[in-house]
């Protein structure tokens, strides 16, 4: 019989044998391109006068009101987060004391260095572009919304009010406009206050840094996504820590890694199923050697009963 | 030899002088200075970015002048010196240019650091130079640390009127063009055309403090203002909007305000008296302070003309020819002082009278007229004197020839 110690330890052996849990620990993972570009979000610059949602939905071809309704600072009352109409919101945080003003924190897909959503879909509708964003291909997703649960910020959403066509909705980083034409996002285009910077990923880390540096007590000494979730395209810098703004305290390795490390181990030169079929094959040995038994023991059984006939 | 080892090898052999004094340009040139100017706007890569000759050398790198290298803003500049309105119109597609109420702005920042709360750099000379100048309008033409022009023009305005209005609407300034690029016109007496109206302050403060035996200091606002010629900017430093202004509140009165800077700031000198007393203070009297009277002849002079530069107060002697030493001949009208010189004594020299320059020091007629008659046996002069010495004002009737009169306030040279 085999029990479930030694198939761990079979299917270890096998897929060690098959090149290594090492390797396939180091091989997940897109290619990025060291240029690949970012947005950094300074909150402390940002005015909530949330002209980056109006430039969004713009942008998007969602439904958006005049560029005047977005003066309402209503909507702040209530936190807010993306949904299918409107992939990016600015969410306001009371000021810290007298002295600051309140904190608006733009939420939006943060376009992961290594994307758990693009992990999960089964057919590469969401993919990681060399240059950073996460991109969509509505033809090619199949609605089974795997990147909603994969994501570790819970950002896609999806068009439930779609009955023929519903698309999963995140931000793309404006792809046609910054991988197709160069042109900065609309949210950056149009924020007056240049609270979102657009440039390579590595250059807005040093702004960042710099900022910290030269003005320590009006950021907290972190700028998030340089390594959250593995690092993430969008960076972003606060007053006061993260985790008061709703942003989560995710690890620094990224989920897709983890998980793919897992799966890519178990499927590493299709081992896993290998394995799989072998240990079918021996349950139904033994399952077929019983069968056997039963059938000798019947079969005596019967000759016994003829026996005391005669 | 394979034929494209020899190319690579001649190549090699071409490139390596050119490189050596590429390296030698890099490593006598100072690298820190080059940190950060990759992206200013408009650079090249160029020599000709930075220097205006053809051969900058260590003595005389000729240098373009650059606001960033004046350092932080010198410049001294009266409100009155700027604009009173300035049209932003770089940047107008969605919106019509902003009219920038200049003025207002300028003389409400006199109150809270002055022109260096916007103009942060000077160039050399002190000459201010405007945003464009460093702010390129094209973003990607600026170096990522810096905001480009509508980035700095809006956290400049931001910054403060989200501080006290809590309103970031674009409408404040903003308005949405009609037609774009047509000329904007403003109304001139609007609030964007007048200075900050004057502001009224109270004229006394009196606090109580805890110290047990002078609980009460007393600070005359007016004092300072009216008599010691204090600007605003000397006291009100760290004063943002919201110490006025709250909201679309209009300040009733002249708030009391937590930034100004302490009185120990200019008489951290001064013992406790001078400011903590059992009572609230009278205002400043120079007779009563200092024991002399500046009536009537010095009233209407200036703290500093005597006293020097506030921050460095200097007590005159009391020597009156410390000061007086500078009247030629005939340029002095005596009669300012309440005597009229008689033509026998218009002659004069000043040390005829006043022995040794001591003005201070009141001559007396028998100083030189020792004769029976003056000025025991002469009424006339008794009452001239009597008037003179009293500083009353009425006319008197000499018949010594004098003529009395009331000492007038004598005017600034
Ligand atoms: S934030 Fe979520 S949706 Fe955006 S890239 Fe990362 S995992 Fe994908
Ligand atoms: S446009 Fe800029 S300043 Fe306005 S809400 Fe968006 S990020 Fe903030």
């Amino acid at each position: 019989m085999v029990t479930r110690r030694d198939f761990i330890k079979c299917a270890g052996g096998a897929v060690a044998a098959l090149g290594g849990v090492e390797t396939a620990l180091a091989s997940t993972g897109p290619h990025l391109d060291p240029d690949r570009v970012g947005v950094l979000c300074d909150f402390t610059l940002c005015i909530g006068c949330r002209r980056c949602e109006f430039a969004c939905a713009e942008e998007a071809g969602l439904p958006h009101g005049e560029l005047r309704a977005y003066d309402d600072t209503g909507v702040f009352a209530a936190t807010r987060r993306p949904d299918a109409e409107s992939l990016t919101v600015i969410n306001r945080y009371p000021a810290l004391s007298a002295d600051h003003k309140p904190l608006d924190v733009k939420v939006n897909c943060l376009h992961c260095e290594h994307p758990a959503c693009v992990s999960a879909c089964p057919v590469t509708a969401l993919q990681k572009n060399a240059l950073g964003p996460v991109t969509y291909d509505p033809w090619r997703c199949i609605g089974c919304r795997y990147c909603m649960v994969a994501c570790p910020f819970q950002i896609p959403a999806y068009e439930y009010h779609d009955a023929t066509a519903p698309r999963v909705m995140k931000c793309t980083l404006c792809q046609d406009r910054t991988l197709e034409q160069g042109r900065p996002p609309a949210c950056v285009e149009i924020c007056p206050q240049e609270a979102l910077l657009y440039g390579s990923r590595a250059s807005l880390l040093r702004v960042a840094k710099a900022r910290i540096e030269a003005h320590p007590d009006r950021y907290v000494d972190h700028v998030y996504g340089e390594t959250e979730a593995g690092g993430t395209s969008w960076l972003y810098l606060a007053d006061r820590d993260f985790h008061q703004l709703d942003l989560p305290e995710v690890a620094s390795t990224s989920p897709a890694e983890v998980t793919e490390s897992i799966q890519h181990g178990i499927f590493k030169g299709f081992s896993g199923p290998l394995m799989l079929a072998a240990l079918v094959g021996v349950i139904l040995k033994s399952a077929g050697a019983c069968e056997k038994c039963e059938a000798e023991a019947a079969a005596r059984n019967e000759a016994g009963k003829e026996a005391d006939h005669e | 030899m394979p034929r494209y080892l020899a190319i690579i090898l001649g190549l090699t052999l071409l490139a390596a002088p050119a490189a050596a004094s590429d390296q030698a340009v890099k490593e006598a040139h100072p690298h820190d200075r080059l940190h950060g100017h990759s992206e200013v706007p408009g650079a090249k890569g160029q020599c000709a970015d930075c220097h205006l000759c053809a051969e900058p050398t260590a003595e005389d790198p000729c240098m373009v002048s650059c606001a960033r290298h004046g350092g932080q803003f010198r410049g001294v500049h009266e409100v009155a010196e700027g604009p009173g309105v300035v049209v932003i119109d770089q940047l107008a597609a969605r919106y019509e240019p902003v009219v920038f109420a200049h003025e207002l702005h300028a003389s409400m920042a006199a109150m809270s650091g002055g022109c260096t709360n916007c103009h942060h750099y000077s160039e050399d000379s002190g000459a201010i130079p405007t945003c464009r100048q460093c702010h390129a309008a094209d973003r990607s033409e600026v170096d990522l640390s810096m905001p480009a022009l509508k980035g700095a023009y809006h956290r400049q305005c931001m910054n403060c009127h989200l501080d006290w209005s809590g309103d970031n609407s674009c409408d404040f300034c903003h308005r949405e063009a009609a037609e774009p690029g047509a000329p904007v016109a403003h109304d001139a007496t609007d609030i964007v055309g007048i200075p900050h109206p004057v502001i009224e302050a109270v004229a006394t403060y009196t606090y109580e403090t805890s110290h047990a035996d002078a609980p009460v200091v007393t600070f005359h606002h007016s004092d300072h203002v009216d008599v010691f010629g204090q600007q605003c900017v000397d006291c009100h430093r760290g004063d943002s909007c919201k110490s006025c202004h709250h909201g679309d509140q209009k300040p009733a009165e002249h708030a009391r305000l937590d930034h100004v800077t302490s009185c120990c700031a200019c008489h951290g000198e001064r013992d406790c008296n001078f400011c903590h007393g059992r009572e609230p203070m009278p205002r400043f009297d120079h007779a009563l302070s200092t024991g002399f009277d500046l009536a009537p002849y010095h009233a209407g002079r200036a703290c500093q003309d005597c006293h020097g530069d506030p921050r460095a107060f200097r007590y005159p002697s009391g020597d009156c020819a410390e000061c007086h030493i500078h009247w030629e001949d005939g340029g002095f009208d005596h009669g300012i002082t309440g005597l009229v010189l008689s033509a026998d004594h218009e002659e004069n020299d000043c040390s005829d009278c006043h022995v040794d320059l001591d003005f201070a020091r009141r001559p007396s007629c028998d100083d030189c007229h020792d004769d029976y008659r003056f000025p025991a046996e002469s009424p006339h002069c008794e009452i001239c004197l009597n008037l003179m010495n009293e500083g009353d004002g009425r006319a008197a009737a000499p018949s010594c020839g004098h003529e009395v009169r009331r000492p007038v306030n004598p005017g600034r040279p």
